[in-house]
């Protein structure tokens, strides 16, 4: 059976619960088994089966639980990246950076974000502290770097940004095709805002 | 199992003679370099090269574990979400045109 959590309604940030240092073995595993099932019927679905549309339409109500589950992995992979780009004694440096963080999730995801929304914007956010780390990481070590390892930073660095790329790119696909569009039209000499495809209602109507 | 050629060897005059063995072409070719106390130099110079080089190896591998360590929540962050954003966007009525661009799926009028 579905777990069912208040985590969908909370307000952006992290999940208050639970703590993904914490999650057991068995909720990864189901996490996993989750979203190889999401992918199956994805895959499936690009290459034109016809009873895996219905499918995905059948277990979209999983969403934004899964959604949640993958922003707790983001906490992870934030936690540690924090974690390694800082020493334990510059601890203005372990505070700043994830109010600063924190800012750029707020930021990005706007008013009234979608469970995927929040979770795309997470992932932007891990992204580009990735990103800052692999660059991080590449200016130490320059100096001792053989050429091949040079290459091999520089390769990493390709990917990180390139993620990091993707990531947005992503983000901005979901924003345009799947939030409901406002039109403004003027009736009655009175503006009204119309979410896509709606109609306005009929005199009387309620 | 690879033959192990060891580096010395040994004379018909019963001296022995340290050698090196490198690769020329897909060819191992063998260098001669000495015997007495100059093949005992270049033995030791070898070994610490070759410690050397182990250690190195051994650093860097150690740092590839721990940025792929780092990197494996990420992945899986980043393949989950890309799985939900394609599922919600084909539930929508929308299909990847040429695995690129994604656009609304016509429908059929039919009749």
């Amino acid at each position: 059976m579905r777990e069912k959590t208040a985590r969908v309604s909370q307000p952006l940030g992290y999940p208050a619960l639970p703590d993904p240092a914490t999650m057991s073995e068995e909720k990864r595993e189901r996490r996993r088994q989750a979203l190889e099932k999401w992918r199956g019927l994805v895959e499936r679905a690009e290459q034109g089966s016809k009873d895996a549309l219905p499918a995905i339409r059948e277990v979209l109500g999983d969403l934004p639980e899964l959604s949640w589950r993958l922003v707790n992995l983001a906490k992870t992979a934030e936690d540690s990246l924090i974690k390694e780009m800082t020493s334990d004694n510059d601890l203005l440096a372990r505070e700043m950076l994830p109010l600063q963080l924190a800012a750029m999730r707020e930021e990005l995801a706007g008013p009234d974000p979608s469970p995927l929304e929040r979770l795309l914007v997470e992932r932007v956010v891990v992204c580009w502290l990735q990103l800052q780390h692999a660059d991080i990481v590449y200016a130490q070590h320059m100096k001792n770097l053989t050429l091949k390892q040079r290459d091999h930073y520089q390769r990493w660095q390709d990917r990180q940004h390139n993620r990091y790329l993707s990531a947005i790119r992503t983000l901005a696909q979901v924003r345009k095709l799947l939030k409901p569009t406002v039109a403004q039209v003027n009736i009655a000499e009175k503006q009204v805002n119309l979410a896509g495809g709606e109609l306005p209602s009929s005199p009387g109507q309620t | 199992m690879a033959d192990v050629v060891s580096p010395w060897e040994r004379r018909e005059r019963g001296g022995l003679y340290y050698t090196r063995s490198r690769k020329v072409n897909s060819q191992v070719v063998r260098e001669y370099v000495g015997g007495g106390l100059l093949g005992q130099l270049a033995a030791r110079m070898d070994a610490q090269e070759r410690r050397r080089r182990e250690e190195e190896a051994a650093a860097w591998k150690e740092e590839e574990e721990q940025m792929e360590a780092l990197m494996a929540p990420l992945e899986e962050l980043c393949e989950g979400a890309d799985v939900l954003a394609r599922a919600a966007l084909l539930a929508a009525g929308y299909h990847r045109h040429n695995r690129g661009q994604w656009r609304k799926r016509r429908e059929r009028e039919d009749g």
